[in-house]
C-alpha cells in the first residue's frame, strides 16, 4: 500500500523526501560508477514483479519485495526501490508525487536492514537460506507495513484508525510474501547461488 | 460547559433507511462479484499487465507542451508542495479545478486523469470510511449519532478532513499529466537534470522505464508457457511454490541480462552518460509561466489561511 498525496502534512512530506535524497545519495557512493545500468536492468525485473497479483480467496494481492530486493542488491537496494517507486507513481499514480519520499523510506528501509539480516543468517545450506529468504520476505513486509502505520499515526491522531486498519490489512500479505520469498529464494540458491553474494559480486 | 457542540440524533427510520440501502448496495455488488466469477471459467487467462506510456500525448501542442520542461517541473513540483499545504475544504476545491483547467488545457484525454484517480481510489476510500468514526472529539464539533451506533459517533470534523485529503490528493494526481507527460520522457528528464538531479540517477530511470516494457513481455511469455502446462492460479501452496519459482527465474534471467545489456551499452561507446543533442533555451515567456503558477499556488495557501471556509 503507498501513501497517496494529501494524506501526509507538508513537515513529514519534506522532512521524509530529504532523509531519502540522503539515503539515495548514498546508496549512489555504496555502488561503481559500472553498475549502475546492471542496478537499473535488474529494477525493472523488480518493478515487473510487483505488479502480478496473487489470488488471495475472492481479491487479489501483489506482492511489495523489500525483503528480496534487499537480499539481492544489497547496498543499492535502497536506490533501486527509489527509482522503482517514481517509476510507479509516474506511469500508474501507485503513491503521490509528495509522498515519495515517505513511500521510498517505508521500503527502502526494511529492504537495507532485511537484506543484511539475510546475509547475516542465510548460512550455507538450502535449508538455512530458504529460511532465511521466508524471514527476509516476511519481515520485509511487516517493517514496511509498520512503518506506513508510523507515518500514518505521526501525521495526526485522526488517522489512528487508518493506521490500525493498513496494519490488519498486510497481515495476509505478509503470510504470502514469506511464503514466497522462501520459494524463490530457495530456487535461485539452487540455480545460480552467487546471485545471493552481494559482497562479492 | 465547554462541550457545548452540536450533536445531531438522525431518527430511527432515516437510519433504517440509510441502512437498508447500504445493505442493498452491497448485496448487489457481492451478487455482481460472484457472477463476474462465475461468467469467467477461464481465470488463469493471461492477466492485465499492461504498462501505460507516460508520453504518448507528448506531441500535441498547448500551453504546457510549449513549456521548457526544467521551468515547468522547477514551479509545478513546489505548486504541489502548497497544495498539499492547504487544510480548507473550499480552497482544496479551487485547488482541484484549476487541476482540471490544467488537463484540459494540456490536450490530454480526461480518460489519463480518471486513470489515476481510479489507482488511489481504495487507499483514499479507506480514509472516508474510517476518519469521521475514529477522530478524537473536539469541543465544540458537531457529531452525528446514528441510532444503536451510540459508542461510534460520526464525527463531521473527521469527514471533512477525510475529504480534503481526497481532493488534495486528486488535485496533485491530475497535475501529474500536464507536469510530466507533455514532454517525451527523455526531455522531461533532461528538465530534472538541469534542476540539479544527479545524472546517473536520470540515467537509471531511462533504462529502468526501458526494460520494465522488455521484462513485461518476459512475464508475459513466461506466464504463456505456465498455463500451457495447466497452471491456474489459486490460493493454496502449489501456486505459492510455482509463483516462488517464477520469480526466481525472473530475476536470475534479469540479472543474466545485465551483463549483455552493459556489454552492449559499452560497445556502442557509453561511457557512463547518456549524449544529448538538443539543449532547451529557458525563454521569457517560460519564467513567465512558471511565475504564474507559484503565485497561484501562494494565493491558494494565503487565502487558505486568512479565509478558512469549511476547515475541519
Amino acid at each position: 500500500m503507498h501513501i497517496s498525496d494529501g494524506v501526509l502534512p507538508t513537515t513529514i512530506s519534506l522532512a521524509t523526501y530529504a532523509l531519502t535524497l540522503a539515503g539515495t545519495a548514498l546508496s549512489l557512493k555504496f555502488v561503481r560508477p559500472e553498475e549502475l545500468p546492471k542496478i537499473a536492468v535488474v529494477t525493472s525485473a523488480f518493478f515487473v514483479a510487483s505488479l502480478i497479483h496473487l489470488p488471495l480467496g475472492p481479491t487479489s494481492v501483489h506482492l511489495l519485495l523489500p525483503g528480496i530486493v534487499g537480499a539481492l542488491l544489497g547496498p543499492a537496494a535502497f536506490l533501486s526501490i527509489f527509482i522503482g517507486l517514481f517509476l510507479q507513481s509516474l506511469l500508474f499514480q501507485f503513491g503521490g508525487l509528495t509522498a515519495l519520499g515517505a513511500n521510498a523510506l517505508m521500503m527502502g528501509v526494511p529492504a537495507l536492514v532485511c537484506g543484511l539480516l539475510f546475509q547475516l543468517i542465510r548460512g550455507s545450506s538450502l535449508l538455512s537460506n530458504t529460511i532465511a529468504g521466508a524471514l527476509a520476505g516476511g519481515l520485509g513486509t511487516f517493517f514496511s507495513a509498520s512503518l506506513l502505520a508510523g507515518f500514518l499515526f505521526t501525521s495526526g491522531e485522526n488517522f489512528l484508525g487508518v493506521a490500525k486498519l493498513a496494519l490488519a490489512a498486510h497481515i495476509p500479505v505478509i503470510i504470502i510474501e514469506t511464503a514466497i520469498s522462501a520459494f524463490t529464494i530457495s530456487f535461485i540458491y539452487r540455480v545460480k547461488p552467487e546471485l545471493l553474494m552481494w559482497k562479492q559480486r | 460547559m465547554d462541550r457545548s457542540g452540536t450533536i445531531i440524533h438522525v431518527s430511527s427510520t432515516f437510519a433504517a433507511g440509510l441502512l437498508f440501502l447500504a445493505i442493498f448496495l452491497s448485496g448487489l455488488s457481492i451478487v455482481l462479484l460472484v457472477r463476474k466469477w462465475h461468467r469467467e471459467p477461464d481465470r488463469g487467462a493471461a492477466p492485465d499487465w499492461s504498462i501505460p506510456t507516460i508520453d504518448a500525448y507528448a506531441d500535441t501542442p498547448s500551453f504546457f507542451h510549449n513549456w521548457d520542461p526544467a521551468v515547468k517541473i522547477g514551479s509545478l513540483f513546489p505548486y504541489c508542495f502548497l497544495v498539499v499545504s492547504l487544510k480548507s475544504l473550499f480552497w482544496c476545491a479551487v485547488a482541484l479545478i484549476v487541476s482540471l483547467l490544467a488537463l484540459f488545457f494540456s490536450n490530454i484525454p480526461w480518460q489519463r486523469g480518471l486513470r489515476r484517480l481510479t489507482a488511489m481510489s481504495g487507499f483514499l476510500l479507506m480514509f472516508l470510511l474510517i476518519v469521521p468514526f475514529t477522530s478524537p472529539a473536539k469541543p465544540g464539533e458537531t457529531l452525528i449519532l446514528l441510532p444503536m451506533l451510540d459508542s461510534l459517533p460520526f464525527h463531521l470534523n473527521g469527514f471533512y478532513l477525510a475529504l480534503t485529503i481526497v481532493i488534495k490528493a486528486f488535485a496533485i494526481a491530475l497535475m501529474m499529466e500536464p507536469m510530466l507527460g507533455t514532454s517525451s520522457l527523455p526531455i522531461t528528464l533532461q528538465g530534472l537534470v538541469r534542476l540539479g538531479v544527479p545524472s546517473a540517477i536520470i540515467q537509471m530511470i531511462l533504462l529502468t522505464h526501458r526494460y520494465i516494457f522488455v521484462f513485461q513481455q518476459e512475464i508475459i511469455r513466461m506466464y504463456r508457457s505456465m498455463r500451457v502446462r495447466g497452471f491456474t492460479a489459486r490460493t493454496d501452496f502449489t501456486t505459492m511454490k510455482t509463483m516462488g519459482n517464477f520469480f526466481g527465474m525472473l530475476f536470475i534471467s534479469s540479472f543474466d541480462r545485465t551483463q549483455k545489456v552493459y556489454e552492449a551499452m559499452l560497445c556502442r561507446g557509453y561511457q557512463g552518460s547518456f549524449p544529448t543533442f538538443s539543449l532547451p533555451q529557458t525563454r521569457r515567456e517560460d519564467l513567465a509561466k512558471g511565475g504564474l503558477w507559484i503565485m497561484i499556488g501562494i494565493l491558494l495557501l494565503v487565502f487558505d489561511r486568512t479565509l478558512p471556509v469549511l476547515a475541519p
